[in-house]
């Protein structure tokens, strides 16, 4: 069976993966990578529901109202979507499906999530801690972070700020650039010394996520050296524990024999009937028609420009132009702190993520859509996107793999 | 309660307020500024960044074009600083009469406002994506000005004279005493203590507020209705010129080009608070109109930030319409001595930011008349500090900054971190400022730096500044956090209502790092309590 996944997000790429896996000839066709690498790294289910505390994402999601993904997704694909990342990520991702754990943020705040990476675990639970600031890293402020833990109530937090360069002659260095610096032998050893003075006994160590771009051990072995535990705590874009996962996901995919067109993107579909017969994609110089029997759409959401709002007030799905739900009333209001309802709007799917019209009947009986595009979520506001995205990819999958056409 | 002493209190710390001030203190009175807010938080912070050559005005108002043309030379030069000379086109679009532009011509000549007829070709080479429907073109000498900027060297100037700024010192009271102001009475809104400035003379230049202020001292019934106006900044500079329609003044007929932004704007309606200016969607669909005839394909360009600011309508039946002396064109001056037999009392309204070091001239030539001094104005002759050089500033100024900063030579190893990549604003600004004004919130700072007003709305910045405000002392964490909630709060009210395009997918991604990956909306609260 001939496939093409659009688009290389966490919904893409393991889409792809498992199709490819299952069996399928699978060319995934990007405009350029997803938002793993700018994201927070670790696999997020449901942490916040009607602004409350979610302990158990799986529960949550079995209760999902209607209109929300996680409705058509079920349970049982999100949790297959779990296993199957914690087996084939296993450097970089650990734990307990059925429970939250708390992590700190850079900015201070206890947030939930549900699968991390090994290096971020000691911060959960923490009592005691030292978040450490590198001089030379504007996007990991220690004193504010640290401040702000104590604030939780659950945690006492201090700060101190070590001056290690990445680069030499670099006053402003990203956190790649340090990330890099870390995958050479030597600069665990260089941390250490430069940390080991400052600690009390019972103390955990809480540095930002730089600790190595694609060598696992740097956190264990600096722990090892302090004799203290040591924690990471993901920053903003670029995003090493991101880019780690999506660097994982990416090798997996090419591993597993999908084949990746890169740069292009996807622009229209055409049409035998109700089925697609191919998808065009701009690329340099001239457009080129994909032919294949099932299509998985995979754009991601408003970030992307796959779902875009015009100066008129008009939402499209910019790829293929399919049908979007669009909530009623005003799509974005007053309040910042408010859920904006326009972030809910993307496509409508049933439970085998086809594209529905406004109807409810199924567009083409060889589209599938997952991840960001799909409509009924707050996904920064409930932590939900990347259950969402994982789980949608599984389901839809099982129902391309299944035959249910 | 503190208590001070002065000859004249200003009230409001707008262009008009800040000109008198120095402009009384450069004549020897000791002066206290009082402000509620920051500097520049008023209508001088939300107006549309146009220097005005006087081209506006030549057919409507032709006095107003000759003031303009006259303090647009001088404010160039002693508000160096805060001006770029863009230069100007006035454009007569694919539907507009051709007929004006004679008009306008003659209008200029007679007026003495420099204007040329240059070939529509010429205006569209230098300016590619105006319409290139465009049937006629006149080059003038319009200008941008950053009004915090101006506003906060008028205010150096006017401490360099020995002048006092209070900003946070809301009035609340004027005290009259056998028919003349005895003192001022503000609440200091970062100590909460209140402070009496005992003095002769009280310069009211509450702009839009200023019928409140005057209602402190007893005169009930000075009108002041708002005007509110509108403008909506795009993403970059779509013209490097300030574009004018040259058509009889109308809504959303001229584009500014202030920093890396450019401006449209604006409109002219009827608003009952001037605190509370709405930013309705369908002037922002006027705007965007608007800016469709000026340059095409202004719709799909990215919109940044919208606001709206207010023109003081001051309506009153007691002002003697035949004295025009000392007015200048479009500024109101009530006069309470003649209006309601109260002495030492002055209320200035109106005008424009181009002309505010003549208003200031104008009133404070009429206070000096009352208190019967002839003291000179000297204002025209003296730069304020930073602009001593003469230089106006570029477009790429802190690009150079940043550059000669990590030029070989500058110094073995660069130490100033950027801060704010969209406004190129580094480290040591931000901490600087904040060292010389510990009591600044980061939209204070803002103003001064540009801090978070580039594409990225504060997405990337927010965080740093807040980080490095709280290690560096000026906060704890609970201030700071609360700091950036604020922060965050108000870059949406400019934000909300022109969403759309490329900048959903920029909020998207604002949204996924403050929320997603920080989750500040669950940082502990706590209530600020004043210290
Ligand atoms: C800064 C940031 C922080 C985040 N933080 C979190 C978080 O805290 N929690 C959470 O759950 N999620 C977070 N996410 C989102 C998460 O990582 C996923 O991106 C999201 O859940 C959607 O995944 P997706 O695979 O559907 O889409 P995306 O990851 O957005 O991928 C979409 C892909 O489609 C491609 N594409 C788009 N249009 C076309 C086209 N026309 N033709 C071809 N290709 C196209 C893009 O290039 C990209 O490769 C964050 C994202 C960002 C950007
Ligand atoms: C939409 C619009 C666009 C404009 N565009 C331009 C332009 O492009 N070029 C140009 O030259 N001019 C322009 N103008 C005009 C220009 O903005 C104003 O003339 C100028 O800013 C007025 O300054 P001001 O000091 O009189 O008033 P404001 O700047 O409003 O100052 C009044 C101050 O008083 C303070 N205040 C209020 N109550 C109290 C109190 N109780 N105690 C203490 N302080 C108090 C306020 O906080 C405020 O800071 C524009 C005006 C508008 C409305």
């Amino acid at each position: 069976m001939k496939t093409v996944v659009i688009g290389a997000g966490l919904a893409g790429l393991v889409a792809a993966t498992r199709l490819a896996q299952e069996g399928a000839d699978v060319v995934l066709a990007t405009k350029g990578l997803g938002g793993l690498p700018t994201s927070q790294g670790t696999i997020d289910v449901w942490g916040y529901r009607d602004g409350k505390r979610v302990e158990a994402p799986l529960d949550a999601v079995a209760a999902a109202p209607a209109g929300h993904p996680y409705a058509a997704i079920g349970v049982g694909a999100v949790k297959d979507g779990l296993a199957w990342l914690a087996e084939h990520l296993p450097d970089w991702l650990t734990g307990d499906a059925a429970a939250n754990v708390w992590l700190p943020t850079a900015v201070g705040a206890l947030r939930p999530t549900c699968l991390c990476q090994p290096g971020m675990l000691a911060g959960a639970g923490a009592t005691r801690v030292v978040i450490v600031g590198l001089a030379r890293l504007k996007d990991f402020q220690a004193a504010l972070i640290a401040g702000n833990l104590t604030r939780t109530g659950r945690v006492e937090a201090r700060a101190i700020t070590i001056d290690i360069p990445a680069r030499s002659g670099e006053a402003d260095s990203s956190a790649l650039t340090y990330a890099r610096a870390a995958d050479e032998p030597g600069f665990a050893a260089h941390l250490a010394a430069a940390i080991a003075p400052s600690l009390g006994s019972g103390e955990a160590v809480g540095l930002p996520a730089i600790l190595g771009l694609h060598t696992p051990g740097v956190g264990r072995d600096l722990a090892d050296r302090l004799g203290h535990p040591v924690f990471e705590i993901p920053l903003p874009p670029p995003s090493v524990a991101g880019l780690r996962l999506n660097d994982a996901l990416t090798t997996l995919a090419k591993a597993a024999g999908v084949r990746v067109i890169l740069g292009s993107p996807v622009t229209g579909l055409k049409a035998e009937g109700d089925r697609v017969r191919s998808v065009t994609l701009a690329s340099a110089g001239h457009d080129r028609d994909l032919v294949a029997d099932v299509f998985v759409l995979a754009t991601g959401g408003f970030e992307t420009g796959a779902l875009a709002l015009d100066s008129y007030g008009t939402v499209t799905e910019t790829a293929l132009g399919l049908p979007v739900r669009v909530p009623d009333g005003d799509l974005i209001g007053a309040d910042y702190w408010e859920a904006q309802p326009l972030f809910a709007a993307g496509c409508a799917v049933d439970v085998s993520m086809r594209v529905l019209d406004a109807g409810g009947a199924v567009v083409h009986p060889n589209l599938y859509a997952i991840g960001g595009v799909l409509a009924g979520a707050q996904r920064w506001k409930e932590k939900s996107g990347d259950g969402i995205a994982v789980g949608s990819a599984m389901k839809a999958v099982a129902a391309i793999m299944g035959g249910e056409r | 309660m503190r208590e001070l002493s002065t000859d004249v209190v200003v009230v409001g710390g707008g262009a008009t307020g800040v000109g008198a001030a120095r402009d009384a203190a450069m004549r020897g009175y000791s002066v206290v500024l009082v402000e509620r807010a920051d500097l520049g938080q008023g209508t001088t912070g939300r107006f549309h960044g146009l220097l005005h050559s006087g081209g506006r005005y030549v057919v409507s108002d032709p006095g107003s074009a000759t003031e303009c043309a006259a303090e647009n030379a001088i404010v160039g030069r002693i508000n160096a600083d805060a001006v770029e000379r863009t230069g100007g086109y006035f454009v007569t679009g694919p539907d507009d009469d051709p007929g004006f532009a004679d008009k306008f011509l003659a209008g200029a000549a007679t007026a003495g406002v420099p204007a040329k007829e240059i070939d529509v070709a010429e205006a569209l080479r230098c300016e590619p994506r105006l319409n290139p429907g465009i049937r006629r073109a006149i080059e003038v000498q319009d200008g941008t000005v950053d009004g915090w900027q101006l506003v906060w060297g008028v205010a150096r100037s006017a401490i360099g004279h020995g002048a006092k700024v209070l900003t946070y010192h809301r009035v609340t009271d004027i005290v009259v005493r056998n028919g003349a102001v005895e003192a001022v009475v503000c609440h200091d809104a970062k100590t909460g203590e209140d402070v009496r400035i005992a003095c002769s003379f009280v310069i009211n230049a509450g702009g839009p507020w200023s019928a409140q202020i005057a209602r402190l001292a007893g005169c009930e019934d000075v009108e002041v209705i708002p005007g509110r106006g509108i403008m909506v900044a795009m993403s970059h500079r779509l013209v490097n010129r300030v574009i004018n329609r040259c058509i009889y003044p109308a809504d959303g007929d001229i584009l500014v080009p202030v920093h890396t932004v450019s401006i449209i704007g604006t409109t002219d309606v009827r608003a009952e608070d001037p605190d509370h200016l709405e930013i309705p969607r369908k002037e922002v669909q006027q705007m965007l109109d608007a800016g469709e005839v000026l340059v095409p394909g202004f719709r799909t360009s990215r919109a940044l930030h919208a606001w709206a600011g207010a023109r003081p309508l001051v309506k009153d039946s007691r002002v003697s319409a035949s004295d025009t002396r000392h007015m200048s064109r479009g500024m109101s001056v009530l006069d309470h001595a003649e209006r309601d037999n109260l002495k030492g009392l002055l209320t200035i309204t109106g005008g424009k930011l181009t002309t505010y070091r003549l208003m200031a001239e104008h009133i404070i030539d009429r206070m000096c008349e009352q208190l019967g001094d002839t003291r000179p104005c000297t204002t025209a002759d003296e730069p304020v500090p930073g602009s001593e050089s003469g230089h106006n500033y570029l477009v790429t100024h802190r690009l150079k900054d940043r550059e000669a900063e990590r030029a070989p030579g500058s110094g073995d190893v660069p130490t100033d971190p950027i801060i704010c990549e969209c406004e190129l604003m580094t480290r040591s600004m931000f901490l600087d400022l904040f060292e010389q004004q510990p009591d600044a919130g980061f939209d204070d700072l803002r103003r001064q730096l540009r801090l978070g007003m580039g594409p990225c709305q504060g997405g990337f910045c927010a965080l740093r500044a807040t980080g490095l405000a709280c290690d560096a002392g000026h906060a704890d964490a609970t201030a700071a956090t609360n700091a950036l909630r604020r922060f965050l709060t108000n870059r949406w009210i400019g934000l909300w209502p022109i969403l759309y395009g490329d900048q959903v997918r920029q909020t998207a991604l604002d949204y996924w790092i403050l929320q997603g990956t920080l989750d500040v909306e669950h940082l502990p609260e706590t209530e600020e309590v004043a210290s």
